[in-house]
C-alpha cells in the first residue's frame, strides 16, 4: 500500500486541535453543508440524511485518527489509499462548519482574495481562520501529492 | 439508498402521478459554494464521474463563474445516486427535471 508521511509543525498545529475537535463534536448531529433534499419523499429524505451523517462522522473519525502518538511525538501524519479520501472529505466538512459559525463575520470576498489580516482578528476568529487555512493546506497537499500515487491507486 | 421506483407506497392515483413525474431525464446540477477549493472540486468530479482533467476543470470553472453546472443527465434513479455521492463529498448538488424530454 502506497503511503506518504508528512511532518507538520507541532507548535502550529497542536494548538488548533481543540477547536477542530469541538467542530467535529458539533458535526456529530448535523450535516456540514445544507443539502437540497426537498424533492425527495419524506422517508427517503430521512434515510438519505442519516446515511450522509453516518458517512460524515466516519470521515471525521478517520481525520482525528491522524493525530495519534506519532503526531504528538514528532508531528508526523501519514496518508494512504485507505484514509486519503475520508480525510479530504472531513477537512471539507470542518471547513464548511468553521465558515458557517466561527468565521461568519468575514466576507467571502475577504477569504477568497486572501485579504484577511490575521493580526487584526480577535483571538477566537484568528484561531478559526488558522484552522481553516491549515485544513485547506492539508487538502492541497493530499490532492497534489497523492492524486496519482494514492487516489488513483 | 432507497430507489425511486420502489419506495412509493401511496394511493394509486398519487402513485401514477409520482411515477410520471419521475420519468424522463434528470440533470444533476452542482451549485457554487464559497468554501470548497477548486482543486478539490476537480478531484471530486474526476472521482465521481470519471471525467478527464480537462472536462472536470471545465465543469469546475462553470460552477465557479456561473454559479452552477450540469454535470450529468439521465434517469432519475442514477441521478439520485450521483447527487448522494456528491453530497457525501459536501458539494451542493440538486436534481432538475429536463422538461423538454
Amino acid at each position: 500500500m502506497k503511503r506518504i508521511e508528512v511532518k507538520l509543525s507541532l507548535q502550529v498545529v497542536a494548538p488548533l486541535l481543540d477547536l477542530i475537535k469541538a467542530v467535529v463534536d458539533r458535526l456529530q448531529g448535523r450535516l456540514a453543508a445544507p443539502q437540497h433534499l426537498q424533492d425527495l419523499d419524506e422517508e427517503l429524505r430521512t434515510d438519505w440524511r442519516s446515511d450522509l451523517l453516518g458517512g460524515q462522522n466516519d470521515d471525521c473519525r478517520r481525520f482525528l485518527a491522524l493525530f495519534d502518538r506519532n503526531f504528538f511525538a514528532d508531528g508526523t501524519v501519514s496518508f494512504d489509499e485507505a484514509n486519503a479520501e475520508p480525510v479530504l472529505r472531513a477537512c471539507t466538512a470542518i471547513r464548511l462548519q468553521l465558515r458557517e459559525q466561527e468565521l461568519k463575520s468575514l466576507s467571502d470576498e475577504m477569504i477568497e482574495s486572501g485579504g484577511v489580516d490575521v493580526a487584526q482578528l480577535g483571538e477566537p476568529v484568528q484561531k478559526a481562520f488558522l484552522c481553516y487555512v491549515f485544513l485547506a493546506t492539508l487538502q492541497e497537499l493530499i490532492i497534489q501529492h497523492l492524486d496519482t500515487a494514492i487516489l488513483e491507486g | 439508498m432507497t430507489m425511486a421506483g420502489t419506495r412509493i407506497e401511496v394511493a394509486p392515483s398519487s402513485r401514477t402521478e409520482t411515477a410520471l413525474a419521475l420519468e424522463g431525464l434528470w440533470h444533476v446540477v452542482v451549485l457554487n459554494d464559497p468554501v470548497n477549493l477548486m482543486s478539490y472540486v476537480v478531484l471530486v468530479f474526476r472521482r465521481v464521474f470519471g471525467f478527464d482533467e480537462a472536462t472536470a476543470r471545465r465543469h469546475m470553472l462553470e460552477v465557479h463563474e456561473q454559479g452552477r453546472s450540469v454535470v450529468w443527465t439521465g434517469v432519475r434513479e442514477k441521478a439520485e445516486a450521483y447527487m448522494f455521492t456528491l453530497q457525501q463529498w459536501h458539494l451542493s448538488a440538486i436534481l432538475e427535471s429536463d422538461e423538454k424530454n
